[in-house]
């Protein structure tokens, strides 16, 4: 085991290309994170051609740097323009931007980055705990547990998704759907493929996701390329943006001069951002702990990642607080603790995905894509076979969020520059990417037609509030949800008692059901003062 | 073509921004110009080859299976080597999936001229057979054999049976009692093994097979005491061999294997049964005869070189043992054998299953039913008043991205990839407005940046038009 650590440590730490690949992503995650509407999953949709040459440890690297430092400059854009540049932002945005308009918008940003750091590296020791126990636990899960374990998965993507639940629904069955296209997982029989030799694959998953996050994404923004903001914003967010531009110009031109100051004074620049924080960090310690835990115990929910960690860890701070009437206005305790659990929730969203295929938000979905692509089968197995590679993994989320210290504090100096990149310049360059992207991966047209044919789909969808993640969720689990019910079926000829005589497939069937029980009777009677 | 710039065209009138002046054909002319002149640059920076020798441009060889896996060994293995011999590059594509049908129709369908090469496997000539393909050997113009790998049958060290005999008596005495794995239901090497039943006269489920997924989980089973029988090749199952926990009644191979001489053949034992999967390189049909004989003396040589042959031993594969021109006749004699296997009766009944391909879906298209009819009843299925409005011109410009996108896959094999993409791209910041010096820097920068990154670097063979790249 020391020896698996210290293999890791020669391949993380002591190789040059690893750093290389590390600062690259860094900068990119930056800049993908810093413009409004660009979000985190699709800066690793758009990467994933990539990691397709690279070993299995310099892309995971690359992957967990990259998500890192989107998510912290998603908050960029929040607090100078009070535009969310990931959703993972959002539950601060009036927070953080209160300080801007107040001149001081090195302040937030250096409480959320240092909140950012301290989430990741907890979210860090959260997965190299808890990843091996699992692991542990699921080397005594037969067919019948798995097929609990996918659905279960499936029903909190369904419940955390915001918005209408039977949308949520909609949206899993709709991926469950596109998940039989091609050879069926048991028979090898052709479904839904009308004679095309290339639908035999199925819908080619890398693809998809550059469809579901790359393309739609662009789509959603050209819907309205006059706003400087995120299409997701409604309208009175950007009219009140627009008004607001001259103080941001004034503010602009304030901490421009700070920066020809740190040019001389390399301390100063790092007090400015890091004294309020760095107080508020050290006199709040259990605070900070609390929103750790919350972000790590959300991001291991199938299907909610930072976004509903950062909302969650918020509320629960609120909760605690002495000052809860200053949330949603003006709190930094609300930055710090909801950037510590968006980032917190980062690293363990990869517990499921790592220990049972199951991923924990959409970008863990497109690391279960490489890892399948790279011949490494997710599941407890991993933990065994591949040591030095899970280990690499943890030392990946420790170095790239000791970058991110670096690389966040840079990007708070010129991040007001990035915000500003032209949207009428950025989206065709996002287009170009997707499509030589998809293609790249077999050289095939039809992946391109895939990853068409599904941003057109997300785009359509989202405009209905059909949520994506339990579309991504059903179009990745589909296939091995559907291999576990048959297999499970035959061996017990047709008995439904299979999926629940073994102690732990009963338990978790019988969690599964209650859960479906609870919230439709949950959702039924909050219904009924309205209708 | 025609439709994007009509979309644009149309897009331009809806445009009521009164502060700008409308865009006439003064600033089409600007950006047509300007357009042209970034073509002429982007292509003139990569450069274009025209000379008629062959090869002279860049290979690709597809392998069905993806990356990481034994086949995907070989075939870069021999992309290495090749790419030496010929003086062009060989880039290696996964066209993985359905079992290996998408790759073996990919290198069936490819275009005869040379430039693409495939890694063929056992599959093709197993795949048209469960009638997952239409594709078979006679649509490649074979080349060579690369590799070939025997069957063998194992048992555990302390079995009762000590020849291929003792173990053919146990079978007739109780058919369907013993359990034998190796691999998934169908595989190639279930096939060695129902092959030699059938050979015997027995029937193809005299011996019940475990689906398992491949021969490291098959072994484990085995010493778990799970099937008594696995059929793998010898060097999957070298390490348990050597431990002495597991020993071979036979391989399935005309003649003992090299470095395995302790392992007796099959026809050794009186049964004249040989049966293993195999990889080999073959053309699309129709190759002009003269750039086969180039590619096929290259190939020769890689394989005859000591390099290759190292790379097989090191790999635990088993070498070519067939002389490229009877390649062809070794490719009927499989075809022949797997189909008499697979449209056995036996195999037939064996595989049709209670809880069908259709089970699944219909279930999940039931449940789609019940959410989607609430929803449209209360109208919820439609766009919420809240969202963001889409104007018409919104609406172009979302048409106008989704119209590049099938522009790219419609125009790109026909105009190649930096013609296509600049267009696509001059168009794109057109229609958006981008202010044309920083549209026409991006694009100048940004295509021949993007094909070198993805045909130089990651070795991408990008759609190969007109004027080259």
């Amino acid at each position: 085991m020391s020896d698996a650590i210290l293999q890791a440590f020669q391949q993380v730490v002591l190789a040059p290309e690893i750093w290389a690949v590390i600062l690259f992503s860094a900068l990119y995650g930056v800049f993908v994170g810093s413009i409004p509407g660009l979000t985190a999953t699709m800066a690793v949709a758009l990467f994933v051609p990539v990691t397709f040459w690279l070993g299995p440890v310099p892309a995971l690297a690359a992957i967990v740097t990259m998500v890192a430092c989107a998510i912290f400059a998603g908050d960029i854009p929040t607090a100078l323009l009070r535009i969310p540049g990931t959703p993972a932002s959002a539950a601060y945005a009036e927070d953080a931007y209160y300080y801007t308009q107040r001149g001081e918008p090195e302040r937030a940003l250096g409480v959320s980055l240092l909140g950012s750091v301290a989430g990741g590296l907890f979210g860090a020791v959260g997965l190299m705990l808890l990843g091996h126990q699992l692991a542990e636990l699921a080397t005594f899960f037969s067919v019948a547990e798995y097929f609990w374990l996918y659905l279960l998965g499936l029903t909190s993507a369904v419940i955390v998704s915001r918005g209408s639940l039977l949308k949520g629904l909609l949206g899993m069955l709709i991926g469950l759907l596109l998940s039989t296209v091609g050879l069926s997982p048991v028979h090898t029989e052709a479904r839904f493929t009308f004679g095309q030799p290339e639908l035999f694959q199925g819908i080619n998953f890398i693809p998809a996701m550059i469809g579901l996050f790359g393309l739609s994404e662009v789509l959603r923004n050209l819907v309205d390329l006059s706003g400087r903001g995120s299409a997701r914003e409604t309208s009175a967010t950007e009219s009140s943006a627009a008004e607001t531009g001259g103080a941001v110009e004034a503010v602009a031109d304030t901490a421009a001069e700070v920066a020809t100051l740190a040019q001389r004074y390399l301390v100063r620049p790092v007090a400015s951002v890091f004294s309020t924080a760095w107080q508020l960090l050290s006199t709040r310690l259990t605070h900070s702990l609390r929103s750790g835990v919350i972000g790590a115990l959300v991001g291991m929910l199938p299907g909610a990642g930072a976004d509903i960690a950062a909302w969650v860890s918020m509320g629960a701070s609120k909760r605690f607080s002495d000052t809860p009437e200053a949330y949603g206005t003006n709190s930094l305790e609300g930055v710090s603790d909801a950037a510590t659990a968006n980032s917190s929730a980062l690293a363990s969203t990869w517990i499921p995905a790592l220990v049972f295929g199951i991923p924990g938000d959409s970008i863990t979905a497109i690391v279960i894509g490489v890892l399948l692509m790279k011949n490494l089968n997710p599941g407890p197995a991993i933990f065994e076979e591949q040591t030095v590679l899970v280990y690499s993994l943890y030392l990946a989320f420790i170095v790239a969020n000791l970058v991110l210290l670096a690389v966040g504090l840079l990007a708070i100096k010129v991040g007001r520059y990035v915000v500003r990149v032209p949207r009428r310049i950025l989206l065709p360059i996002i287009v170009l990417f997707c499509i030589v992207g998809s293609y790249a991966l077999q050289t095939s047209y039809f992946d391109v037609g895939v990853m068409l044919g599904t941003g057109v789909l997300a785009f359509w969808l989202e405009r209905r509030e059909v949520p994506m993640g339990p579309v991504v969720l059903g179009l990745i689990l589909g296939a091995p949800l559907e291999a576990r019910l048959i297999q499970t079926l035959t061996a017990a000829d047709g008995s439904l008692l299979a999926f629940f005589n073994r102690p732990i497939a009963g338990l978790l069937g019988a969690a599964c059901i209650l859960v479906w029980i609870s919230t439709v009777a949950l959702n039924l009677r909050s219904k009924q003062p309205d209708d | 073509m025609q439709t994007v710039t009509q979309v644009g065209r149309e897009l331009t009138t809806f445009e009521g921004d009164p502060s700008r002046p409308p865009a006439g054909w003064h600033r089409g002319y600007r950006w047509a110009v300007s357009g042209a002149v970034m073509l002429v640059l982007s292509l003139l920076l990569v450069g274009c080859r025209g000379d008629a020798s062959f090869p002279n441009r860049p290979i690709t060889l597809i392998c069905p299976w993806s990356a990481g896996g034994g086949s995907d060994r070989v075939a870069r293995q021999i992309a290495a080597q090749l790419e030496r011999e010929l003086g062009v590059p060989v880039n290696v594509i996964n066209a993985t999936g359905g079992g290996g049908v998408t790759g073996h129709t990919r290198g069936a369908q490819a275009r005869p001229d040379g430039y693409t090469l495939t890694l063929i496997t056992a599959e093709l000539t197993m795949l048209h057979w469960r009638g997952l393909t239409n594709i078979t050997h006679e649509d490649f113009q074979p080349l060579t054999l690369v590799n070939r790998d025997n069957a063998a049958l194992f048992v555990r060290e302390e079995a009762p049976w000590s020849s291929l005999d003792d173990l053919e008596q146990a079978i007739r005495e109780q058919p369907g009692e013993l359990r034998a794995s190796g691999t998934a239901f169908g595989g190639i090497w279930h096939l060695s093994l129902a092959g030699w039943l059938i050979e015997m006269g027995l029937s193809a489920d005299a011996v019940t097979w475990v689906s398992l997924d491949g021969s490291a989980p098959s072994l484990q089973e085995l010493m778990a005491g799970g099937v008594s029988l696995v059929a793998c090749s010898v060097p999957e199952a070298q390490s348990l061999l050597e431990a002495g926990r597991i020993r071979s009644l036979g391989v399935m191979a005309p003649e003992r294997l090299p470095g395995y001489s302790g392992i007796p053949t099959f026809s050794e034992q009186g049964v004249e049964w040989t049966s293993g999967t195999w990889r080999g390189l073959a053309l699309p049909e129709g190759v002009p005869d003269e750039r086969a004989r180039v590619l096929s003396e290259a190939v020769q040589q890689v394989l005859s070189s000591d390099e290759y042959r190292s790379f097989l031993e090191s790999a635990g594969f088993g070498p070519p043992d067939l002389p490229p021109d009877r390649f062809e006749a070794f490719l009927e004699r499989q075809d022949r054998q797997n189909g008499a296997v697979l449209t056995s009766d036996a195999f037939a009944a064996v595989q049709s299953q209670q809880y069908g391909p259709w089970l699944f879906p219909s279930i999940v298209m039931g449940l789609l039913a019940l959410t989607i009819a609430p929803l449209a009843w209360r109208g919820k299925l439609t766009v919420p008043a809240d969202a963001q409005t889409l104007t018409r011109s919104g609406v172009g410009r979302v048409s106008l991205a989704v119209g590049a996108v099938a522009f790219y896959i419609v125009a790109a094999e026909t105009l190649g990839y930096l013609l296509t993409m600049a267009l696509l791209l001059v168009v794109l910041f057109w229609r958006y407005r981008a202010k044309w010096y920083v549209a026409g820097a991006v694009t100048l920068i940004l295509v021949p940046l993007t094909y070198q990154l993805f045909a130089v670097y990651l070795r991408v063979p990008l759609p190969w038009g007109w004027l080259g790249w």
